[in-house]
């Protein structure tokens, strides 16, 4: 019971938590860029060059690819063994097979992002995989599976803390998710070409149930659980409400499940489908605010940490896009609504408030707590830290407002009839009315980059001072080159 | 463990503490949070109750809403709401709100549509579309034509013909515009001879005496422009053969060579090789004969309709 600031390296295995935050930090580097560069092409298309394997098409998977599994996935490695490991009080199950997890999902991005730019994709959102890179996955991710539940089996605390149901909701629903959405059969044992099992709407809806719950388990519970970790410890008190989690995490767990369709609205999908997708979609903004409440209303009390602690602002700041993002995108769903926004930057905007505004905020302050923790020093520089977040933010509302307009516009722009019933506008006109918005979405992803950037260089010289201050000490074993 | 507190002062908390300092209070659900749950609970169920929304069996309840609408063969029918009545409601409406516009089309000569203010301003609207839709991918968006792949349809140079009948056959069946290669036939020099003699026309000033020379070779069996480009060189509409006096070029970057012997090289490539890249598409299985017949008139408007 008694606060134990355990000299951590035997007790737990921080030595996967390390490689995976680096890697949380080298990913966010590359995946960012590549958006700043694809956002750059299509302000000026000329930056395509006229080579096939940095065209939009190719390099737009590589930046979802590369943020998505590569900067959140390894944070998420990486905050979830940590997490686990110091709430159950054990140390992670399987030695080897978490350092596996950790070779295995690098390998996968890696050549996940090659294939794409060498134009392989099996054309699924955010599953652009090819068979052989899927089947790489669910090794690694059935490991993972095996890893965590080992470790909470063997825990030395009665409870479960509330963090670790998000993270096992996360890691079982991927492992459902990713199995069910790439059942294929290969064209032959050399070619990376498969046929899916499904067809047709069947084949599209299999994808969204996919897409939506990639984004409901992967990019919000999983984060949750990052938030219900850091979020209390970095406020020093208690989280707001025990039975609001309870009832919030099985909500959520319950209804996101039934949402995925209200990506295909108006489409072939039969129409029942679409309104169950809706409704579910609306009843789910609440238990998504569940968890927003909880980690804001932690802070009540401490709100003095809003202005003094650079990475509580991160985490409040996250905290409210995420509120934000979960409201706006009920709102999409309903038909009425999506009729306008479907097809638009406004979803390219509501993916990005969730994605920089939600799930990179929480992960940067997550990291900024946790590294200087596993390294056993401070923090290199608060002050970069101030900067990261200034940036960061600016960053965020330049990106979801130049989205919001340009995908408003080309709603009305697309529906637009004159007195004569006629289109009043054509869709190249549209295209030509976005150039400024694209222009402003670059820049606001350049803001986002740069902040990232001063966040690498303050990791790096944070794991650096680390390292000599435990070279004095022969007892803590450390990984050279910053791993 | 989870009842042995030792922190009395914060009475409200589970008991619980991970990680040395992790603790949970039991607060209640936020009554606001709880009510307006149970709103969007009561706003899905009605929503349940009028639109189609709960697969049963091979079936699915369908709804309170109900939708009127005229299918194609002007029928009118009544049905539960769905995506596809909505559709064709809205379609059919739509065709039908235009009709008395396409109609008068089809019945009001060429030239008295463009007199006819309401008709003019429908078609101005309808035009801009069909275009924007069918033609401006080769044509430009404003017809300004793109070169070395469609003409310009805004100025006074045609090709196939600028009056409606000639533009409407234009867009109905398609074109084809084939020049044969003379790179076998004819020299380097007489091809040099001819592409000065056609820079003659555009007062640049080449040599005259190989101009003449062309001239002669122009008009002559040997080479036979005369035979497509007509005598005076001006064209003809029925081989879509180019006026190649007036210094409009789709195919020869003579505009875009600096120097003589360039702009002679320019044209001496299409000599050379000759021509069969001057492809219209059919429309007539695409746009129904109103539809063309507008677009004709939008084109013909479009500038130098003859």
């Amino acid at each position: 019971m008694t606060a134990t600031e355990i000299s951590s390296n035997e007790q737990y295995n921080f030595e996967v938590v390390k490689k995976f935050a680096f890697m949380a930090i080298i990913w966010g580097l590359i995946g960012m860029s590549i958006g700043v560069y694809i956002a750059s092409e299509l302000a000026w298309p000329i930056m395509n060059m006229d080579i096939p394997y940095i065209t939009f098409g190719r390099l737009r998977p590589a930046h979802t690819s590369s943020v998505i599994f590569g900067f959140g996935g390894s944070a998420l490695f990486a905050t979830s063994y940590y997490i686990v490991q110091r709430t159950c009080q054990a140390r992670l199950f399987g030695e080897g097979l978490a350092t596996f997890t950790f070779w295995g999902w690098q390998a996968a991005i890696v050549l996940a992002d090659i294939s794409y730019m060498l134009g392989y994709t099996q054309a699924r959102e955010y599953a652009e995989m090819e068979w052989p890179i899927d089947l790489l996955i669910e090794v690694t991710w059935v490991s993972y599976l095996i890893v965590f539940v080992g470790t909470i089996m063997k825990r030395k605390q009665p409870h479960i803390y509330v963090a670790n149901w998000f993270f096992l909701s996360f890691i079982l629903a991927t492992a459902l998710l990713h199995t069910f959405n790439n059942l294929a059969v290969p064209i032959s044992l050399f070619s990376m070409k498969s046929y899916s099992l499904f067809a047709g709407t069947q084949d599209a809806m299999t994808q969204w149930w996919y897409g939506h719950n990639a984004v409901g388990f992967f990019l919000t519970a999983a984060f949750l659980g990052m938030m219900y970790y850091f979020v209390p410890k970095q406020a020093g008190r208690p989280i707001y409400s025990y039975r609001l989690s309870i009832v919030h995490f099985w909500a959520l767990s319950f209804l996101y499940m039934w949402v995925g369709a209200h990506h295909l609205h108006w489409t072939a999908l039969p129409d029942w489908t679409s309104t169950l997708a809706a409704t579910f979609s609306i009843m789910l903004l609440l238990p998504s605010w569940g968890g927003m409440i909880n980690g804001i209303m932690t802070l009540s009390g401490a709100w003095d940490k809003l202005r003094t602690d650079p990475i509580m602002r991160f985490m409040i700041v996250a905290l409210s896009f995420y509120g934000m993002a979960t409201f706006e995108g009920p709102l999409m769903a309903l038909k009425d609504v999506n009729a306008l926004s479907h097809y638009t930057d406004w979803t390219v905007g509501h993916v990005h408030s969730g994605a920089l505004g939600w799930v990179a905020m929480i992960t940067f302050g997550s990291l900024y707590h946790m590294i200087p923790k596993l390294w056993n020093t401070k923090i290199w520089s608060e002050k970069l830290i101030g900067i990261h977040f200034w940036l960061a933010t600016i960053g965020v509302l330049m990106y979801i407002t130049a989205m919001w307009i340009s995908g408003i516009t080309q709603g009305l722009m697309w529906r637009a009839f004159d007195q004569y019933g006629n289109l009043q506008y054509s869709f190249v006109e549209s295209v030509a009315a976005m150039h400024p918005l694209y222009v402003m979405r670059a820049f606001g992803g350049m803001f986002f980059l740069t902040g990232m950037v001063l966040m690498a260089t303050n990791i790096m010289m944070t794991i650096r001072q680390g390292g000599r201050a435990a070279a004095i000490s022969p007892a803590v074993k450390l990984a050279s080159a910053g791993v | 463990m989870s009842v042995n507190n030792k922190q009395p002062h914060v009475p409200q908390t589970t008991g619980h503490v991970w990680d040395g300092d992790l603790q949970e209070y039991n607060n209640p659900l936020p009554n606001w949070w709880l009510i307006a749950f149970y709103m969007t609970v009561v706003f899905a169920i009605v929503y349940w109750f009028m639109y189609p929304a709960w697969p049963i069996g091979r079936t699915h309840t369908k709804g309170l809403m109900m939708i009127t609408y005229t299918n194609n063969q002007g029928i009118t029918k009544t049905v539960h709401w769905n995506t596809r009545a909505l559709l064709m409601k809205e379609t059919n409406e739509a065709v039908a709100a235009q009709k008395p516009y396409y109609d008068k089309i089809a019945s009001t000569p060429f030239e008295d549509i463009a007199k006819d203010p309401e008709l003019n301003s429908f078609v101005l609207s309808a035009g801009k579309m069909l275009f924007s839709d069918n033609c401006a991918p080769c044509h430009q968006q404003g017809g300004a034509g793109k070169f070395g792949l469609a003409p310009n349809l805004t100025d006074d140079d045609w090709l196939w013909g600028g009056h409606y009948k000639e533009i409407q056959q234009t867009i109905t069946d398609g074109r084809h515009g084939y020049m044969p290669p003379f790179g076998t036939v004819l020299s380097d020099v007489q091809m040099t001879q001819l592409a000065d003699y056609i820079l003659s026309f555009e007062k640049i000033p080449v040599n005259p005496a190989s101009a003449q020379a062309g001239n002669a070779l122009f008009h002559s069996e040997t080479a036979a422009c005369y035979y497509c480009h007509g005598a005076d060189a001006k064209g003809r509409v029925v081989h879509g053969s180019a006026n190649l006096t007036d210094g409009i070029w789709l195919w020869a970057n003579v505009p875009g060579a600096k120097t003589i012997a360039d702009k002679e090289d320019a044209i001496k490539k299409v000599i050379t090789g000759g021509l069969n890249k001057g492809v219209m598409p059919t429309w007539k299985n695409r746009l129904s004969a109103e539809q063309i017949k507008l677009l004709t008139v939008y084109e013909h408007d479009l500038g130098g309709g003859q």
